[in-house]
């Protein structure tokens, strides 16, 4: 059974159809690559997954059994689907630990009001989810800067942090918007490493959306490709690349057509 | 400078020297250095000073508690006053005689029994002033409960049952047995535990789940609710969480000798006052906060009664003061004193690390 599903999944801004029915399959215990040239609504989809944006009538997504169209972003994050953003949005004024403290927000065992009145236990549970918390911080090689501001990490720092805080929120789906975006060649290739030690270690499954190819060719078993809010194509990263819808969404029909008459000497 | 510097040193490690021992030593150390002021100020200037000592606490509350919504949560209130109000006229009528005078209400419970309602119904109130955060932010909300805040007031100022032009007088003081609290010297001790118990509980919530909730929501909401934060639900109980605070200093105001109330103590100048207290301690710092009340509480008693004539009509100075070091402080230090004293904290850890490193390597 698969683990996330999404049926006629649509979205539209005023005229604009950012997302126009997208049905998708992601099977558990993979890496699922989501493609597509710049404005084809990857990012939209993710917001229309993680409860962001709701999604238009008609649509239906299902997460682990439960279907969690049209509700609230927090709920859908206490079912285990957790995500990273492209733009990041650390909590920079927060320590580092505090921020990973905060993604395993929805794990925390006590009522709100708990601090006025069961202090002791506050800080019992608290400390325990610390030593969790500095052990993950630990792994992805933050643990030294567990107590400076956030926003005073570096770049890749800061990726690596915002990996560390979806993960916080233990949870079964992992969202990955553009990972890489910024880095290294060098760094790219260890955070992918970083990611799949990962996906081992909590058993993940993992949605990628990544403009470097090469990145998507060697991690993904799956690959779907969207355009324009449809999507276009699906399958191993081996066909992907060979379809010429493909090929022509990326470089456009004229291109594409030389390509072909190229490839056909 | 270096002296001051080098005394709060000595001072933040005493501290925490202190909290190795026992967590709650520090805060019982602070405490029992409180109980002789009212004594040092009666001797050294007037009985009058610990009058003001008495207000100072009672904003320092006020004040603790707007930091929760406002510091914490990010979200700007500007109806914090309003809840003070709901809080002062709620007890004061629950405890007040019946027919006392006039049209005036009055329930003629005790006081230990109208304080807490008159927190429950101000804690219902900041439900109601924290609605408008779920759609508005920033300015927008700023206004919304401005609105709410001031229509409080405009309230009790018309509606004869609620003291509206002459107030409400006679408000009877908290007893325990035959014992009386009705000078101020007994008065400040009630509202100096009360204030160092909400700085107490301020910090609890601030080092829980639930405060680092605030604080994501403060800074980024699409992150928080990803995180699986409730927004809605984290908003609305931080509001409630400060019109607790709003509640019992109003509460607390309303029995305070001489037992009077006036519409007039809860207008937008004091709403503004309240505000300068928490932009000067630093916006989320609450040791900020509280010298923040400390110094405009007594900058406030100090400049009121300051008049300068231009073409023989009275100007009251205290509005252009305030007003503009509002200006100044927003323009030149935007972090407070609560900025000082985390660039200090910063500094020591930063000391402090490079020495262990040191350490390791000798």
């Amino acid at each position: 059974m698969a683990l996330l599903e999404t049926r006629n999944l649509s979205k539209s801004f005023g005229g604009l159809q950012a997302i126009n029915e997208v049905s998708l399959k992601v099977e558990p215990n993979t890496v699922h690559g989501l493609i597509g040239p710049n404005g084809s609504g990857k990012s939209t989809f993710f917001n229309l997954l993680t409860g962001v944006y709701q999604p238009d009538a008609g649509s239906y997504i299902e997460f682990d059994g439960i279907d969690i169209t049209d509700k609230p972003a927090h709920f859908i994050a206490e079912q285990g689907l957790s995500r990273t953003f492209q733009l990041l949005r650390l909590y920079g004024e927060l320590s580092v630990l505090d921020n990973v403290m905060v993604g395993y927000h929805p794990h925390t065992k006590y009522s709100p009001l708990a601090p006025f009145f069961k202090g002791a236990e506050v800080r019992r549970q608290d400390a325990i989810v610390r030593d969790e918390m500095m052990e993950l911080l630990e792994f992805i090689g933050l643990a030294e800067h567990a107590e400076i501001p956030a926003a005073e990490l570096s770049g890749g720092q800061r990726r690596l942090l915002a990996l560390g805080r979806a993960i916080a929120t233990r949870p079964k789906l992992l969202l990955l918007d553009e990972p890489g975006a910024g880095l290294s060649p060098v760094n790219v290739d260890n955070l992918m490493a970083t990611i799949m030690t990962l996906k081992e270690r909590y058993n993940l499954t993992i949605v990628v959306v990544e403009h470097i190819l090469k990145v998507v060719m060697n991690t993904c078993e799956t690959v779907s490709v969207l355009d324009h809010g449809q999507k276009i194509s699906e399958g191993t990263p081996e066909f992907v690349k060979n379809d010429p819808a493909v090929v022509e969404a990326y470089l456009g029909r004229e291109m594409a057509d030389e390509e072909i008459r190229a490839a056909m000497g | 400078m270096n002296v001051f510097v080098l005394i709060i040193e000595k001072i933040v490690a005493f501290g925490e020297t202190l909290a190795r021992k026992h967590r709650l030593l520090p805060w019982v150390l602070a405490y029992i250095a409180l109980l002789p002021l009212p004594y040092i100020l009666a001797s050294l200037f007037s009985e009058y000073l610990i009058n003001l000592a008495n207000r100072a606490c009672l904003f320092i509350l006020l004040a603790v508690g707007l930091n929760i919504v406002k510091g914490f949560c990010g979200q700007v209130t500007v109806g914090h006053i309003g809840l003070y109000a709901i809080g002062a006229v709620t007890s004061a009528i629950l405890a007040l005689e019946p027919g006392s005078f006039g049209d005036t209400w009055g329930f003629g419970l005790s006081v230990w029994v109208a304080i807490p309602i008159a927190v429950l119904v101000t804690a219902l109130a900041g439900v109601i002033v924290g609605l408008p955060s779920v759609r508005l932010e920033g300015a927008y909300l700023a206004l919304a409960t401005l609105g709410l805040g001031e229509s409080v007031r405009i309230m009790i100022a018309v509606t004869p049952q609620l003291g509206s032009s002459t107030g409400l007088m006679m408000i009877p003081p908290p007893t325990i047995g035959s014992f009386v609290f009705e000078s101020f010297t007994s008065y400040y001790y009630l509202v100096m535990t009360t204030a160092v118990i909400g700085i107490y509980f301020s910090f609890s919530i601030l080092r829980s789940a639930t405060g680092r909730a605030f604080q994501a929501i403060r800074e980024d909401t699409i992150a928080a609710s990803v995180n699986g934060i409730n927004v809605v639900k984290y908003k609305l109980l931080a509001f409630v969480l400060s019109a607790v605070y709003a509640g019992l200093a109003g509460a607390l105001f309303a029995h305070m000798p001489p037992g009077y109330l006036h519409h007039n103590n809860f207008t937008i100048i004091e709403m503004v006052t309240l505000l300068l207290m928490v932009v000067l301690g630093g916006i989320g710092n609450v040791w900020g906060g509280v010298i923040g009340a400390i110094v405009v509480t007594i900058a406030y008693d100090q400049t009121k009664d300051l008049v300068f004539y231009f073409m023989d009509r009275p100007i009251i100075i205290q509005p252009i003061v305030f007003g503009l070091s509002m200006v100044l402080l927003v323009l030149f230090m935007p972090r407070g004193i609560g900025g000082w004293i985390e660039g200090f904290q910063r500094n020591r850890r930063f000391i402090k690390q490079s020495e262990e490193r040191l350490d390791g390597t000798a």
